[in-house]
């Protein structure tokens, strides 16, 4: 474990995508998805996250309800705005670590599904995101601004 | 306080009329506490091999490469990591050293496996081959190299038992003593561990070295929990179909003894009404009367399977249950208790008992007593 963490560790400083060694947190017992409602804890592989500037972390259980919280914050968290939001996180499909989910790929309609169904499936790398989809299906991977409410809705 | 009392002075009643027939009621005891003793037995065996493989499998890796030729298991080259490790979504691949060694002295087969943290010349043994062979920490244990010569090792730990049928005959040695002793050609590995970052991705990494490397044999984790779920299902099958025999015995037992009442106890239900008794006083002697037979003998029968099992290690069974290695004559079951197989145990045998002794009491009980008298 400690040398899994370490190997973690050493893959947040590789990547030149992060403010310097800002590992997310991990979710508690209590922490439920804004989206879903479902407990996040029970699903680590899928867990995407927000910290937001007040310190606060939001934990969501798969990368389809952060981007449906980030289309519409107000309506899951009242008071909470899109410019609120300082670093999003999403885990990597291959080796299930954090990566920043601004620079990540995304992969929608593939056969690989998450706890809450047909899921966005994140990746550090577009070439990971284009190999993954030669084995699972799915549409032409997305960067983070390519997602749009409609790519959400094809989902559902 | 009047109920229970009822009751109280019916259970008395009962067992008073059951010491009167002490010899056929005894008999009945003892053949459904074996029964019960057998069943049992098969059910607490099986759950603590069933134990012992998931403590095994715990540490088990997530995919394991073997090479074939010829259908048979071969060394595998160490460029073949390196393709392994070029599949994507593989986050490590490390060669495996292991082996069997046949021992002439106990004529026992040992599992021999390798460790980078060990010291050369050094060995930790198992259980049993530290009882076989008479070693404590720090003796040296000589052993015949493949080459004839004889290489030594220094017993540096004897392996806790925790999981007695996994490491009782396993010995550790370092990979540098693991080749000198097997005379094993460097740049090759007995397989590969491959440890996929994400086990959704495992099957199709498997797929994929499947195609990559045709004369490979990839083994899933899940493949090996299966093929050890079915061994232990198998043989624990084996001794069920012996025990189907016994079960249909003492049903037909049974079923004779409850749904045939004799002419005497006919009489004495009979009696019993003609003295005033109820159809539900009947009823209920004969409801304790079975309760307390069948839980009297299930009480019996459980302990003793117990006692069987986990003090005894089984003695009954073990060649059908196991038997794979001559290592393993004091293997004894790390004992569990699962309340949910005492809970099968009591519906399987004691619940289907006492049904079948009320219905042909209640017919006759509701019968006038005049006519069964007569009969």
């Amino acid at each position: 474990m400690k040398r899994f963490s370490f190997m973690i560790i050493l893959v947040l400083l590789a990547s030149s995508s992060f403010a310097a060694g800002q590992v997310p947190a991990k979710p508690s017992h209590a922490d439920k998805c804004p989206v879903c409602g479902m407990f996040v804890y029970k699903y680590p592989d899928w867990t995407a996250s927000l910290r937001l500037a007040d310190g606060t972390t939001l934990y969501f259980d798969g990368a389809k309800d952060l981007f449906a919280f980030l289309f519409d914050a107000s309506r899951y968290r009242p008071g909470t705005a899109v410019g609120d939001i300082k670093d999003i996180f999403v885990k990597d499909y291959y080796s299930l670590s954090p990566v920043d989910g601004r620079t990540a790929w995304y992969v929608a309609g593939s056969d690989v599904f998450g706890p809450m169904g047909r899921e966005l499936i994140p990746f550090a790398k577009e070439s990971d995101a284009r190999e993954f989809r030669k084995d699972h299906g799915g549409l032409a991977p997305l960067p983070f601004s390519g997602v749009t409410p409609a790519t959400l809705q094809a989902l559902k | 306080m009047a109920l229970l009392e009822r009751q109280r002075r019916l259970l008395d009643f009962t067992l008073s009329s059951l010491l009167r027939r002490k010899g056929k009621n005894g008999a009945l005891v003892a053949v459904y506490a074996l029964t019960i003793f057998l069943l049992a037995s098969v059910l607490f065996f099986g759950e603590s091999l069933r134990r012992e493989a998931s403590i095994i499998l715990a540490d088990a890796p997530s995919l394991v490469v073997q090479r074939m030729m010829a259908g048979r298991h071969e060394l595998i080259p160490d460029s073949y990591a390196d393709q392994v490790r070029s599949i994507r979504g593989v986050r490590s691949v490390k060669p495996r050293l292991w082996g069997y060694y046949y021992d002439p002295l106990s004529g026992a087969n040992y599992t021999i496996v390798t460790s980078e943290e060990r010291k050369n010349g050094t060995i930790a043994i198992g259980s049993g081959v530290a009882s076989t062979r008479k070693l404590a920490v720090d003796d040296v244990l000589p052993l015949r190299a493949s080459k004839g010569d004889t290489m030594l090792f220094t017993v540096a730990e004897v392996l806790s038992e925790e999981s007695a049928l996994a490491s009782a005959d396993l010995m550790i040695v370092t990979p540098a003593d693991f080749r000198e002793f097997f005379a094993m050609p460097a740049g090759f590995a007995t397989d590969l561990i491959v440890d996929s970052g994400n086990p959704r991705e495992c099957s199709t990494i498997a797929e994929k070295i499947a195609i990559r490397l045709p004369d490979t044999r990839p083994i899933v984790r899940e493949e090996i929990l299966r093929t050890y779920d079915a061994i232990f299902g198998l043989r624990s099958g084996m001794v069920l179909a012996v025990l189907a025999c016994a079960v249909i015995a003492f049903l037909i037992f049974a079923w004779d003894k409850a749904t045939g009442l004799s002419a005497e106890e006919r009489a004495e239900i009979g009696i019993l009404k003609a003295v005033g008794w109820d159809t539900s006083d009947v009823l209920l002697m004969k409801f304790w009367e079975g309760t307390v037979i069948s839980v009297t003998a299930f009480l019996a029968g459980t302990a003793l399977a117990y006692a069987h099992v986990f003090l005894a290690g089984a003695s009954l069974f073990e060649p059908a249950l196991k038997g794979w290695s001559v290592i393993y004559p004091a293997f004894r079951p790390t004992p569990v208790f699962d309340p949910a197989q005492i809970v099968t145990i009591f519906f399987l045998t004691v619940v289907p008992y006492i049904a079948v002794t009320v219905v042909p009491v209640w017919r006759a009980a509701t019968i006038d007593p005049d006519a069964v008298m007569r009969t």
